[in-house]
């Protein structure tokens, strides 16, 4: 006689069980954003094993400077002081020319934005999985890096803070399939939204109207709207515009200013929005 | 014991930061730690172990929690039904099982990541299934050389 409960049936039910509770916390995680706590508890216990993760990484890159020959270090150091000395001669320009803008905001009576207040992180590690798009940097919550901070490299937008640990802090890269952010065209001050398209070199405009005056070449810049990047961050170069015939919207495709795929340091913006 | 050796193992695997060109050719380094659980040690697999062991893995992948505990759940259940055959046959038959299993797996990840928002292509999870099953054997003895360590510590305590 078959037993009622053979061991099939009863890991069947283990695994009806596993399946339901798996589905509920994907749902409770990513349409309701209500498992960040557990996030951040895990992320926090897993910071030693993750620092030991790192280490074979450090020693080899320390081991690569320390290698590099007295000769390269120094042709390095003279072409980082011609740098130097440029950036400080177009820092006293930009000073005057931000003095000049303050007036005029002034005189208008529109709202003096405030200086960006600029922390400097270092990339830890991208995330292993092909589809995600996320690097952890290693400044977090006892820097000051809280959710939703806008994080920037020398060349434009890199993405804003998702998830911030005591040490530690995730952030999405603009590019990831998941991420939406308002910019607008330098040039004709054009609205849209820009959406990641899941690859490193690449975001796109959808829905455009088939009208819209956008040519390739054109600088994509954040609009400010949704108050979390504050306007005119640098973020992508327009790259081609596809019109299909008899369609009505336009696709815009963009290449993000920032190489994300090289991107090592990082800076986590941390002014508190307008003044 | 075994577990936690194995887990911390996987989950050192994971989180080493490899570079950029590695990341589609990078096995499932969580998978195989199911595979070898659910084919080698299923009788002391706890599923709920499984799932809660899950849950630091998605959160290093970034992935939305309960992503891992799903496909986890499922190749646990399905290497627990092949188990007693796919055991007697050598290894690059093994693997070929095991590509099997991790594309259904696949198949359920490319459901449910399309579900969350992301614009997954499923070539990339036919390759990391593929990779994952061609380092299965690497894999194994690596696994099967912690557990003789661990056990070997835990008699030498007894």
């Amino acid at each position: 006689m078959r037993p009622l409960f053979s061991e099939t049936s009863v890991a069947a039910v283990r695994l009806i069980v596993a399946v339901t509770f798996s589905v509920a916390t994907i749902v409770i995680d990513s349409r309701f954003d209500a498992l960040t706590m557990v996030r951040q508890a895990i992320k926090t216990a897993l910071w030693p094993v993750e620092q030991i993760a790192y280490f074979p990484g450090q020693v080899s890159s320390e081991l690569i400077n320390w290698a590099q020959s007295h000769d390269l270090i120094t042709e390095r150091l003279e072409v980082i002081a011609l740098e130097n000395e440029r950036l400080r001669t177009e820092q006293l320009k930009l000073q005057t020319l931000r003095a000049e803008n303050a007036e005029l905001r002034r005189l208008l009576g529109v709202k003096e934005r405030v200086n960006e207040r600029l922390l400097q992180a270092q990339i830890e590690r991208l995330s292993n999985d092909p589809f995600v798009h996320r690097v952890t940097i290693n400044r977090g919550l006892l820097a000051g890096v809280t959710e939703g901070r806008p994080v920037i490299s020398a060349d434009g937008l890199v993405g804003q803070v998702v998830v911030a640990y005591p040490h530690a802090a995730d952030v999405l890269l603009m590019t990831d399939a998941t991420h939406h952010l308002p910019v607008q065209v330098t040039r004709t001050r054009e609205r849209a939204i820009a959406v990641g398209a899941g690859r490193m070199d690449r975001i796109e405009l959808r829905n455009l109207p088939d009208t819209v005056d956008i040519v390739p070449g054109d600088l994509l810049e954040t609009s400010g709207l949704g108050d979390r990047f504050q306007p005119g961050i640098p973020v992508a170069e327009v790259k081609e515009v596809i019109r299909a015939p008899g369609q009505p919207f336009a696709l815009v495709i963009a290449a993000p200013l920032t190489p994300m795929a090289r991107l090592s340091l990082v800076m986590v913006d941390l002014a508190e929005g307008e003044s | 014991m075994i577990f936690l050796a194995t887990w911390l193992v996987t989950i050192l695997l994971i989180a080493f930061p490899y570079p950029i060109w590695m990341l589609l050719a990078l096995p499932h380094f969580g998978f195989l730690f199911v595979t070898w659980w659910g084919l080698k040690r299923n009788y002391q697999l706890s599923m709920t172990l499984l799932l809660i062991s899950s849950l630091p893995i998605d959160v290093l992948y970034g992935t939305s929690l309960g992503l891992h505990g799903l496909l986890f759940a499922l190749i646990a259940y399905a290497l627990t039904l092949l188990g007693p055959s796919v055991r007697q046959v050598n290894w690059i038959r093994q693997s070929m099982v095991i590509f099997v299993v991790l594309l259904i797996a696949a198949a359920v990840s490319y459901w449910a990541r399309t579900l969350t928002g992301q614009s997954p292509e499923f070539s990339i999870l036919v390759l990391q299934a593929a990779v994952s099953a061609l380092l299965w054997s690497p894999l194994r003895w690596l696994y099967d050389t912690l557990a003789d360590y661990a056990q070997g510590l835990r008699t030498q305590r007894q």
